[in-house]
């Protein structure tokens, strides 16, 4: 009899202890939408490499009673980094490995569409705060028009880290929408002329020019927004590693195993703020609008401000490129190439695109350090 | 968190608009200045213009070394980018495979960002 007593306490205690006990509906839903996050990463290849650990952050974060964040060990490793603002700065590493400024140091006033496509930002910021989000909030909402996933994370980690799981699956998801979303409001804003235009031939870039490029941007931006240094000294360290030709072995760690172990934990640490508390609210399906009228407003300023570079111009700038100052490297430049070619087969605007697109990529850097100046 | 300066939206816009364009507009003159002091700028201008002399040379490349393994296909493609980027000036003089994949740089780049 004692032994059915105590088999049936312990039963007891360990249904009681078990994750069903705890278990809600809300994290039932959210388990689901990670399964679909997952589905949309592996069979649609929605940006595989951060939707996938995100999807999986998610399903991980709405199990009950694992104490992740609450015991030492390897989840609560992952969210330190995030916390306190460790990984974005070292993807940044890898991608100034990976980044090519030739284009951009070829043609300079591709840093001007760089700078105009970070309109979408402020519209969106505009608009959450319309929609009673407060002004930190809105900041980071709007970072998501900069379809720069490391600096939007960065920003909403230091101004609204609670909405975290919110923006970083919709920065992701958009700028895999890229094709999708671009092409429609390229097309409404130019004429088939305008489409039409033939660029001329970048000029060569020297390796002075290659190396004390970052060197420069560094400094100058380092000195002029603290609060970004650590996102733009990473970049153009990266970039030095690329470019000096004497630390390969640097640059290739760089951009492979150090990018995508970082990659790992800062996609799976983002997903595991997706509790069913913080996700499963109004506030989500906000972002995820707000982010779409971020996305179309940045590639409507880029439009724009290209078009003013045609006329300013005599018709010497495609108005198409100013669509990749939208710093989604290098899908943005690849749609400019594929909507100028339907207008004009034979018209090659990819490393004329890749100017602004990683003139986007230091302008949306830019952006986040204002506000963070403004508004922390 | 410390007062903001500003929650007036517009505002917030003009301000930001005004610097992200003001640094960058900034970084592109730097950028002339770095190609204006450029020394190795010279040295680079001589060498194209005997290259420019000569009749440009058809897009297919002449007897061009090319390592083993890379097939007539891939060489032609390549001739023919080259050519549709205006580079018909110049003579292909050898073809070999990166020790780098650029695709597969470019992929990592994308899933990076």
């Amino acid at each position: 009899m004692e032994f059915f007593n105590a088999f049936a306490v312990s039963l007891q205690s360990v249904w009681s202890d078990s994750g069903f006990a705890a278990f809600t509906v809300g994290n039932g839903i959210m388990i689901v939408v990670g399964l679909i996050l997952l589905y949309l990463a592996i069979v649609k290849e929605f940006e595989p490499l951060l939707l996938a650990p995100i999807a999986f952050g998610c399903i991980l974060a709405n199990f009950p009673k694992t104490g992740f964040m609450e015991d030492p060990g390897v989840m609560q490793a992952i969210h330190y980094g995030i916390a306190n603002e460790i990984f974005p700065p070292l993807i940044f590493l890898g991608i100034g490995a990976m980044t090519d400024f030739g284009p951009l140091l070829a043609n300079p006033s591709t840093l001007l569409l760089g700078a105009a496509a970070q309109v979408g930002v402020f519209v969106s910021l505009a608009g959450a705060m319309l929609l009673g989000f407060n002004v930190q909030e809105a900041a980071a909402i709007g970072i998501i028009g900069g379809a720069d996933g490391p600096t939007a994370i960065y920003l909403t980690i230091k101004l609204a880290p609670h909405l975290l799981g919110a923006i970083a699956v919709a920065a992701y998801s958009y700028m895999s929408l890229v094709p999708l979303i671009q092409p429609p409001v390229m097309r409404l804003l130019t004429t088939k002329k305008e489409r039409e235009t033939v660029m001329e031939q970048l000029r060569p870039v020297s390796k002075f020019e290659r190396l004390v490029f970052p060197l420069v941007t560094a400094i100058v931006v380092s000195l002029l927004l603290p609060p970004i240094a650590s996102l733009m000294g990473m970049l153009m360290l990266g970039n030095i590693f690329r470019e000096s030709g004497v630390t390969d072995r640097l640059s290739d760690t760089a951009q492979n195993s150090l990018c995508n172990i970082v990659t790992i934990f800062l996609a799976t640490g983002t997903g595991m703020t997706m509790s069913a508390e913080n996700f499963l609210t109004l506030s989500t399906i906000e972002i995820i609008i707000l982010g779409l009228i971020a996305f179309i407003g940045g590639t409507a300023g880029g439009v724009i401000f290209g078009k003013l570079q045609y006329k300013l111009s005599g018709g010497k700038v495609n108005p198409l490129i100013g669509s990749a100052g939208v710093s989604a490297v290098p899908m943005a430049a690849r749609v400019s190439q594929v909507v100028g070619q339907k207008a004009k087969p034979g018209n090659y605007l990819l490393m004329h695109a890749m100017g602004p697109n990683v003139a986007g990529v230091i302008g949306t850097a830019v952006a986040a350090g204002t506000m963070l100046a403004m508004l922390k | 968190m410390e007062q903001p300066v500003t929650t007036n939206p517009f505002i917030i816009m003009c301000i930001n608009m005004t610097i992200v364009f003001a640094v960058l507009f900034g970084l592109s003159l730097l950028i002339r200045l770095i190609h204006a002091v450029d020394p190795t700028r010279e040295k680079k201008k001589a060498a194209p213009a005997p290259e420019k002399k000569a009749a440009p040379v058809a897009a297919a490349p002449m007897a061009a070394p090319v390592q083993e393994g890379v097939s007539p296909e891939i060489v032609a493609a390549i001739s023919a980018a080259l050519t549709a980027y205006g580079c018909s000036g110049f003579q292909i003089r050898s073809v070999r495979p990166l020790p780098q994949n650029g695709w597969r740089q470019a992929a990592r780049l994308e899933g990076r960002n």
